[in-house]
């Protein structure tokens, strides 16, 4: 909601600067963002009370002197005549009518209801309505006009559960469907309550008799509307978080006013309706107890100060809760509102000891799992659980994102084969990849299974000894023999035929309970570390990759050092990764063969021969300068 | 050349692969907090509105109750938790103060936009004793930021509103730009969900928190798209060993 800062300060009178009111709105806990001399207010939905000008100055009161001199009209008022039945009580228990007749329509208004429009970069509409958004910004309450001469049978306040068209005084056309609670004229709705009036009883640029409504609406009732149908409704938000039920008189009062400013009135009237009494509700005063929640010492006289700043009402030891604090029920409410009086950061932190009880130990076959997988080159990934396949026990998302994401997975092998078509795409040749998670189904009722699944295809690693040996069935069974000795797993092969891809490597899987796995594996002594801090991502390249090998003979022995640290720490920016594929001794010649892969990549641009080549020419040069080793064939 | 004849072959470097990162980082708070004296419970993803909604004191009304917030399952019979919450409740049910819980896993709100997805992580603590009181949750918290990010963080602390905290807050910490970064929720359990898992609320008080793990990733690993994290792409995961 936005609320102008000049709006509000010219009823402070200290005068504060837009900073100082903006530190104070957050003090109270009122978020926002300052545009020009504009409160962009995010408020928290249990304070439907701040979302007006008084509403905010209420809670500003706690740091400033408020001044409130908004006129209301005094004089006694006669009973409006007006043919209405209210059949759902329990959504509207109370509602208000008041009729106003006016000479003619103003041309011009007056500054005070002028600077709003002005200010908030709002369009005016027609006076009345005008007025109406004007004084629900000023005291938070909806009002609705319907032009009275169209309120021309008995009106209805009734919840309909039949389906039916409705154009919005907006022009938007939309179908009522489910429960809705409605105004009605011979059972054609005329105005979706509490979200946005009806074209067919609007009020025009011409209207001079107008029926105002004014009525409280349980927020249930209102709840999920707007969004229902794409209405946007200032009024619905308001209702949606409830609004004071006591404030009827003093709002209709205060749109005569308004009105009267504009226009010679030539007949108003006006009629109330509820169904039951607004009780008070109340608190025993007990300082004692707000102290102890907040973990404060501060006195009776000085807690009492506070609340009464914030309208609260101090009588015979109970705190009356004021009409609009709809939120505030229990000593930890009232706590809260200490809280932020004194403000959050001004309460001092008391020292937190938390008792030794038997702990349960946890997940220690799991994180064994993981850190076994890791030694062995393999990275854990998480996918999302929404498919769109269904298998026969999978669960249903009743609501779902889109069709593409109707159900549960019901296993995580398919996501991980969409993780590895993924990395095949960016030139991987090495792809081993593990998650564990939660897998559901419907069997009966809901099951649930902790599952680990692996996936591994391609070249067992990127290490001289691991560069020509392909991932296979055995490779893996050989990995898991090697901590459970006992335990038989069934791998699985997914075929390609089915899959978008040209790569011919095998795929192999695995999908394993995690309860299946003994506690042999606890003994398992792990290489691999958790990251010591937090390394600093680096942006990765979206664009293709390729690579360049380099063969080298070395006579010299003591060269071959000399050429790693050469190779392994050339550096280019566009050099991704460099590694030794292959290394071969031969005693009979004397002679090492070694291979070098460079991976080339940029972050800018898709890379042309030329560019590799430049910097491949240079590490060749730097490179057979060593004497001693050579490039075979060159 | 005869010197050289024994020379050693090049190291032979064994990859090792890496924790996902957000994994990672949940287990490093969940460690955290558990030297604090938290213990670990675990819970379903699929719940009961009981769970998610009732027993936390969210009504019937809520706004994160609709579908257009919250994801239901099997003709609205359950629903995917839209926060760990639930699992205190169920650990409260199971047992009496004091106790200290912490849960960490996948939560589920119908989002899916560059700064929101329908799947993240949260990890969320809740303590149950006589005398806890917002004083103590703000020494708490100081200490989960301060490990997290380093005493020199500047943090402040704001109202706020949660259904199960009363009172409620959330925290936000200072960037190197200068922009308030809100952090996590936190505040004291209400009374009323105390009473939902037979806990006398006159005799022990209690306090909550919870923080998004995605959030503090991006934060200490300067990942800015939230999606980077599931796309599952090598280059990214072998960055985080």
């Amino acid at each position: 909601m936005k609320i102008a800062y000049t709006h509000l300060v010219q009823h402070i009178a200290e005068n504060p600067s837009i900073e100082q009111v903006s530190d104070s709105l957050f003090q109270l806990g009122h978020e926002h963002e300052i545009d020009g001399n504009i409160f962009d207010m995010e408020f928290t939905p249990n304070r439907g009370d701040c979302l007006s000008i008084n509403g905010l100055l209420r809670d500003l009161a706690v740091f400033y002197t408020i001044n409130l001199s908004q006129e209301v009209y005094f004089e006694k008022l006669d009973e409006l005549l007006i043919d209405f039945e209210n059949l759902s009580e329990s959504i509207c228990p109370q509602v208000s009518f008041l009729k106003l007749e006016i000479d003619q329509v103003p041309e011009i208004y007056k500054d005070s209801l002028d600077n709003y429009f002005l200010d908030l970069g709002l369009n005016k509409n027609n006076f009345f309505t005008d007025v109406s958004n004007y004084l629900s910004y000023e005291t938070g309450q909806p009002t609705h006009c319907y032009d009275a001469g169209k309120i021309n049978s008995k009106l209805v306040f009734h919840e309909i559960e039949s389906d039916g068209d409705f154009e919005t005084l907006l022009d938007k056309k939309i179908t009522l469907t489910g429960k809705n609670a409605v105004f009605s004229l011979k059972n054609e709705v005329i105005n979706l309550a509490g979200v946005v009036g009806g074209k067919s009883t609007s009020c025009s640029f011409d209207t001079k008799t107008v029926i105002i409504e004014c009525a409280f609406f349980q927020p249930e009732a209102i709840i999920g509307k707007s969004v229902k149908y794409d209405i946007q409704s200032e009024a619905s938000h308001k209702f949606e978080r409830g609004v004071d039920p006591d404030c009827h008189d003093r709002v209709l009062r205060r749109f005569i006013k308004l009105v009267s400013e504009h226009a010679n009135i030539k007949d108003m009237s006006i009629i109330s309706y509820k169904s039951k009494d607004n009780s008070i509700h109340q608190i025993p005063v007990n300082v004692q107890k707000i102290n102890k929640i907040i973990g404060i010492n501060i006195n009776e006289k000085e807690y009492l100060n506070y609340l009464s700043k914030l309208g609260f009402i101090v009588e015979e030891g109970f705190i009356k809760v004021p009409s609009f604090r709809s939120d505030v029920k229990t000593q930890n409410d009232l706590a809260e509102e200490v809280a932020r009086v004194i403000g959050y950061d001004n309460i001092a932190v008391s020292e937190i000891n938390i008792p030794n009880y038997e702990k349960a130990s946890h997940k220690d076959i799991e994180n064994k799992l993981r850190y076994f997988l890791l030694d062995h080159g393999f990275y854990e990934v998480i996918n999302s659980p929404f498919v769109n396949l269904s298998l026969e026990d999978a669960i249903k998302v009743d609501n779902p994102l889109d069709s593409n994401r109707e159900y549960l997975r019901t296993n995580i092998t398919n996501s991980l084969v969409d993780n590895l078509l993924f990395n095949e795409r960016r030139q991987k040749d090495s792809i081993k990849l593990f998650e564990i998670s939660d897998v559901y189904s419907n069997n009966n009722g809901i099951n649930k299974k902790r599952k680990l699944s692996i996936i591994a295809s391609g070249r067992v690693g990127l290490n001289y000894d691991d560069f020509s040996k392909k991932i296979n069935k055995k490779y893996l069974a050989r990995l898991f023999q090697e901590i459970l000795p006992n335990e038989v797993f069934n791998f699985g092969i997914v075929s390609r035929d089915l899959l978008d891809t040209k790569i011919k490597n095998e795929i192999v899987t695995l999908e394993v309970d995690i309860d299946k796995f003994s506690s042999d594996i606890l003994s398992y002594k792990e290489v691999s570390k958790p990251p010591v801090g937090f390394v600093q991502y680096n942006l990765i390249s979206e664009l293709p990759s390729s690579f360049k090998d380099i063969s080298y003979s070395i006579k010299d022995y003591s060269k071959t050092q000399d050429l790693q640290d050469l190779l392994l720490n050339y550096k280019s920016e566009i050099i991704k990764n460099v590694y030794i594929f292959d290394y071969f001794k031969n005693e009979k010649k004397e002679e090492i063969k070694i291979g070098f892969r460079f991976v080339f990549q940029s972050q800018k641009t898709t890379l042309n021969s030329a560019e590799i080549e430049l910097v491949y020419n240079d590490i060749v040069s730097q490179s057979i300068r060593i004497v001693g080793i050579s490039i075979p064939g060159m | 050349m005869p010197a050289y004849k024994d020379i050693s072959p090049p190291e032979l470097i064994k990859a090792r692969g890496a924790l996902h990162p957000i994994n990672h980082m949940k287990d490093s708070i969940m460690n955290l907090l558990i030297s604090f004296g938290f213990e670990i419970v675990d819970g379903p993803e699929i719940e009961t509105e009981e769970f998610n909604f009732d027993m936390l004191n969210i009504k019937k009304s809520h706004p994160a109750r609709q579908m257009h917030d919250t994801f239901y399952v099997e003709n609205k019979s359950n629903l995917l938790r839209t926060h760990t919450s639930p699992v205190q409740i169920r650990g409260m049910l199971e047992k009496k103060p004091p106790l200290a819980f912490i849960s960490g896993g996948k939560v589920y709100r119908k989002d899916d936009d560059a700064t929101h997805l329908p799947m993240f992580h949260q990890v969320e603590g809740i303590y149950v004793d006589e005398n806890v009181s917002f004083a103590q949750l703000k020494d708490l918290i100081y200490k989960i930021i301060y490990s997290l990010f380093g005493e020199e963080v500047e943090l402040r602390f704001r109202p706020s509103y949660f259904p199960f905290t009363e009172p409620s807050a959330e925290v936000d910490i200072l960037s190197k730009e200068g922009k308030w970064l809100e952090i996590l929720g936190c505040g004291l359990v209400n009374p009323v969900v105390l009473e939902n898992c037979n806990i006398d609320s006159n005799k022990f008080s209690g306090l909550a928190f919870g923080l998004g793990i995605e959030r503090i990733a991006m934060l200490k690993h300067g990942v800015t798209d939230i999606r980077e994290f599931y796309k599952s792409n090598l280059d990214f995961l072998s960055q985080f060993k």
